[in-house]
């Protein structure tokens, strides 16, 4: 786990905002290589759902498209 | 507008957005934004919007790596900088089924890009009329890309307007 201890102050909106986008858009390549992984592995959308917090329907419906 | 230049501003937008939608899920991201728009303008066969960037001395080649380098620092600021050996090349995402969708702020800079074209002579759409309304944005990643690319907006603005006989 990194040090979060560096994230810019909410005072410093220009960085802080630019840290959350950059942020956002690691979390979602990481959140799609990890599905593909787990679908590999075998794991059940009711499962991945699980593990990120939302439906299996839900899960099924976003990554499915995804999935080669 | 004749209907030659409408079948060629049809033409113009299909591979603008089909091309930054691909930028998009080439990084592995899911709606194209300003920054993907840009890139692909500065594939548009015109060359308008390349040779803007030419007339201010910037290397539109290295846009990408500019976006990169943009999100790069943002995490560096926010102490989160990965090692570059230590990040994996993203995932290529496929096409979302439905209609193409964009951020909002993507969406402002189409939308900007035809009204520009509109008050041009001949009225179509050229890549440098992209890079005219990205450069009105204040915020965000295009923005940051750009500063990361020496580029001063305002003098890339008037540059792009130059390129299609706007006012800058």
């Amino acid at each position: 786990m990194k040090d979060l201890k560096g994230i810019p102050a909410p005072d410093d909106p220009e960085a802080a905002l630019a840290a959350v986008v950059a942020m956002r858009r690691r979390a979602t390549q990481l959140e799609l290589a990890a599905v593909i992984e787990a679908v590999r592995q075998g794991w059940t959308w009711a499962q991945i759902g699980e593990a990120l917090g939302i439906s299996a329907q839900a899960a099924h419906k976003k990554f499915t498209p995804q999935l080669r | 507008m004749g209907l030659l230049n409408a079948v060629r501003d049809l033409r113009t937008i299909q591979q603008l957005l089909t091309k930054a939608e691909a930028e998009a899920l080439r990084a592995g991201e899911e709606l194209p934004g300003p920054e993907h728009l840009l890139l692909s303008a500065l594939e548009l066969p015109d060359g308008s919007a390349v040779r803007a960037f030419e007339r201010v001395g910037a290397d539109s080649s290295a846009l990408r790596k500019a976006i990169e380098a943009a999100h790069h620092n943002a995490l560096a600021a926010a102490g989160l900088a990965e090692d570059d050996d230590g990040v994996e090349a993203p995932v290529e995402r496929r096409p979302a089924p439905g209609a193409f969708r964009s951020t909002p702020q993507a969406q402002q800079v189409f939308q900007q890009a035809v009204a520009l074209s509109k008050s041009t002579r001949p009225s179509r759409l050229r890549s440098a009329h992209v890079v005219a309304a990205a450069c009105a944005l204040e915020r965000g990643t295009a923005v940051r890309a750009l500063t990361a690319l020496g580029v001063d907006r305002a003098r890339l603005k008037a540059a792009a307007c130059a390129e299609v006989g706007l006012p800058g």
